[in-house]
């Protein structure tokens, strides 16, 4: 009897002290990087206690999770640098460079973490589900980028136009705006219909499908994969850009404009339309140009997409995979605690946090519940997760914003680009950079249309064959 | 304190006959005591030149191999270099790199020299240095502010340069976009950046020049244009031979931040160095390795270029490096 008792009582003890233990355990270090998050930043620091305060709440771990510093610009680059000394941290954001990581093996498959996860697995887009089958090693839960055309309404009104259903009326609009005064210059006529900064990136975006880039790669008569880059279709949407350029409807000096520079013309009249990135960029550029013309009422109305020769729709979305996002190191020792992380970001809990901010900075509760969201929320930003099934409590984006999400999910469509081998670096750099140079000497008139052959011989010359001959061998 | 005088005074018992040469310890000692301030003086730039310039060095060994991160690296003798070589464009950018290295050295290095003499012969104390103030002043702002200030200079809609080539009724240049004029834009705006601040060597070494060489020609009789042709220009020339033996091992380095804010889609062709092309496949596509290629391609090609023209100097001049 008395042997039962001690055994009895030694076994509470020792689950009294096993639970005890746990309770008073360190927390699960979790070093984390990203240029957003930085140790000295009191809103970083915040922002962090608030997920460490979801995590817990959310299944009791705990977890302290620390700051890698990266200070400054060109993130990308240092982050690099970091992971190739030999400093690698748990979670990881990448914007670029993350092949050669995987190639080294310090990179682990997410898909089995996020099939565990509770949120996460039932909030990704189709264009990251599709990613993450090609490319299991970064996930970002946000809409595809896919930049959209933004006009004032008032202008749109004041010119006597409605939003342009096809590439016709688009460029009648851009006309419109080339002849009115939209900058109160008192000078009608210096005004661009359209501007872009560096590359035609955005505008691509609207017009390749209605032109017939209907890819990255696209069969050509013979039934043969080309690259887009060099095919016909590809040569109708420039001879476009060309004649909006030449008849002073699309700023030539696109490729000399700075992002700010692009926002700039808009904001002063001197470029009627301008696209942005992001539904947040949307309500960003809103806010901007309400600030800089102060005593007017002003919105934005997101442009649709126009129909054209070739057919309807935004670009095709690169679903090779995903070209920023979050991963995990394969030498963590907790990969199951960095995703729990990353779920908590995309439930409901962790998506106030996330997509609102700090109450009582971003947004206001008042005793019955309601929210208010404040001015300074036009500054925040979700850094990890923009779960699509997440309903906020009061909507404070812009009807331009919501158009823009509503368009992107209308129109995605996946392309089919691939990821290069490292061996093809140095080509795909030169075959690139040839494109780019010819459309900018298309559209800024220094080359004509009629030299298009010289264009393809050039590309092909400068690593296309070995691209394409690759293509081939990977499309079926 | 002259060390020779010093050694000369240890020496001199030596010079009687039966007394040995001091030792190469003694000297060594001796000359420590008599130059200790001086080498402690100098220590943090050796050791700084240690640590970032030469113990760097080791780490060129990765261009021979496979970069591991988790060690070790594999060795793959010249395969990055063969990469490197087979690339398209990268025959290109060496030219590229040669053209714009040549013309900055034919156009941009003598201009420090004409500002120098020119500031020296500007009499009145306030007025030169304002100016000096002045030209120094772009030295100190960053290649980001300074394209900046071309493209929006250069702007063909409402940049100043074309607003008054259309006074003149010409038409508007893109000069940003323009594959013919974009090189000249490079010269002139390291010209205007550095021109001033280059400036500062060679006016130390013109206020160095004994002044009496000054007067005696004024009592001969020379003007002002044969006082420097016979006493400045000759009496710089060690600094102008030495600074341009040093620019030649830089030779193929034309400016990567410069070209880098300059660049866009229509003159990349144009005005892509081998520093941009490293940056672009080595950081920017974590091409390491090859990147580190072609960094030491182009250290080995500066190196032989910096003996080539100290050997070349000595021959023609007597005057070298070293």
């Amino acid at each position: 009897m008395l042997t039962k008792r001690l055994l009895m009582a030694g076994t509470a003890l020792v689950t009294t002290l096993m639970l005890a233990g746990t309770a008073f355990a360190d927390p699960v270090v979790i070093r984390i990087v990203a240029g957003d998050l930085q140790p000295d930043d009191p809103a970083s620091e915040r922002y962090i206690k608030e997920i460490e305060d979801g995590v817990k709440a959310m299944d009791g771990t705990e977890v302290d999770i620390q700051m890698t510093p990266i200070a400054g610009s060109g993130y990308a680059d240092k982050l690099g640098a970091m992971l190739l000394g030999g400093d690698i941290p748990d979670l990881i954001y990448f914007q670029g460079g993350d092949q050669k990581m995987v190639e080294q093996g310090i990179l682990v498959d997410l898909n089995p973490l996020i099939a565990n996860t509770t949120s996460l697995k039932n909030e990704l887009y189709g264009h990251n589900v599709e990613r993450m089958k090609n490319y299991p090693y970064l996930v970002y839960d946000f809409p595809p980028r896919a930049p959209q055309p933004v006009i004032r309404a008032d202008w749109l009104e004041k010119l006597g136009m409605a939003p342009p259903q096809t590439v016709d009326e688009y460029t009648a609009l851009f006309q419109a705006i080339h002849d009115a005064d939209l900058d109160g210059d008192g000078t009608p006529g210096n005004t661009f219909g359209l501007t872009a900064y560096v590359n035609t990136n955005e505008l691509d975006d609207i017009f390749n499908q209605a032109f017939g880039v209907t890819g990255t790669w696209m069969k050509d008569v013979d039934g043969q994969w080309i690259a887009g880059r060099v095919s016909s279709a590809e040569k109708a949407k420039l001879a476009y850009y060309a004649d909006l350029a030449k008849k002073g409807l699309f700023d030539k000096e696109y490729v000399t404009n700075k992002f700010d520079v692009k926002e700039d013309k808009f904001y002063t009249g001197k470029a009627g339309v301008i696209f942005g990135s992001s539904a947040e960029t949307v309500g960003i550029y809103g806010g901007k140009m309400a600030a800089a013309h102060p005593g007017e009422t002003i919105t934005l109305t997101l442009l649709p997409v126009p129909k054209g020769p070739a057919g309807q729709g935004l670009a095709a979305v690169d679903v090779s995979k995903e070209s920023r996002g979050w991963a995990i190191s394969a030498l963590s020792q907790h990969p199951d605690v960095a995703m729990k992380i990353m779920d908590f970001l995309a439930s409901p809990a962790g998506q106030i946090v996330d997509r609102m901010g700090f109450e009582g900075v971003h947004y206001t509760k008042a005793a019955d519940g309601a929210v208010t969201v404040t001015p300074d929320m036009a500054t925040w930003y979700a850094r990890f997760s923009y779960a699509p099934s997440f309903k906020p409590p009061v909507e404070w984006r812009s009807q331009a914003s919501l158009d823009f999400l509503a368009s992107v999910n209308k129109w995605f469509a996946a392309d089919n680009s691939f990821v290069w081998l490292a061996d093809y670096a140095a080509d795909v750099d030169a075959a690139e950079n040839v494109y780019r140079s010819w459309v900018a000497k298309f559209i800024t008139g220094e080359a004509g249309m009629d030299q298009w052959d010289a264009y393809v011989k050039e590309w092909t010359g400068a690593g296309g064959a070995k691209l394409t001959d690759y293509a081939r061998t990977i499309l079926k | 304190m002259n060390l020779s005088h010093v050694i000369a005074g240890h020496k001199s018992p030596g010079n009687v006959p039966g007394n040995p040469e001091p030792s190469r310890a003694v000297r060594l000692s001796l000359g420590w005591r008599a130059w200790w301030p001086y080498y402690v003086m100098i220590a943090p730039g050796l050791l700084f030149i240690l640590i970032w310039d030469y113990i760097p060095m080791y780490e060129a060994r990765m261009a021979f191999e496979q970069v591991r991160i988790i060690p070790p690296n594999i060795w793959v003798g010249l395969k990055q270099f063969q990469t490197l070589f087979a690339s398209p464009v990268f025959y290109a950018v060496i030219l590229n790199t040669l053209i714009i290295s040549g013309m900055k050295l034919l156009f941009v290095f003598p201009v420090p020299i004409l500002v120098a003499l020119m500031l020296n012969e500007v009499r009145g104390g306030p007025l030169r240095k304002t100016i000096q103030s002045a030209i120094y002043l772009p030295h100190f702002l960053s290649w980001v502010v300074i394209s900046g200030l071309f493209i929006a200079l250069l702007s063909p809609s409402d940049g100043a340069v074309n607003d008054l080539l259309k006074l003149f009724g010409m038409q508007p240049v893109g000069f940003m976009t323009n594959t013919g004029a974009i090189r000249w834009v490079l010269v002139i705006s390291e010209m205007w950046r550095s021109a001033g601040w280059d400036s500062l060597l060679y006016l130390a070494a013109i206020i160095a020049i004994d002044p009496q060489l000054y007067d005696a020609a004024e009592v001969d009789g020379a003007n002002r244009w044969q006082k420097i042709v016979y006493i400045t220009l000759p009496g710089i020339a060690p600094t102008i031979a030495t600074l341009f033996i040093l620019n030649m091992g830089m030779f193929l380095s034309a400016g990567l931040d410069q070209v880098f804010n300059m660049t866009n889609d229509v003159n990349r062709s144009t005005i892509d160095i081998i520093d941009t092309y490293v940056y672009r496949i080595g950081l920017q596509t974590g091409e390491y390795a090859l990147g580190t290629a072609a960094g030491l391609f182009k250290g080995v090609i500066g190196f032989v270029l910096i003996i080539l023209t100290h050997l070349v100097s000595k021959r023609l001049t007597g005057r070298g490096v070293w």
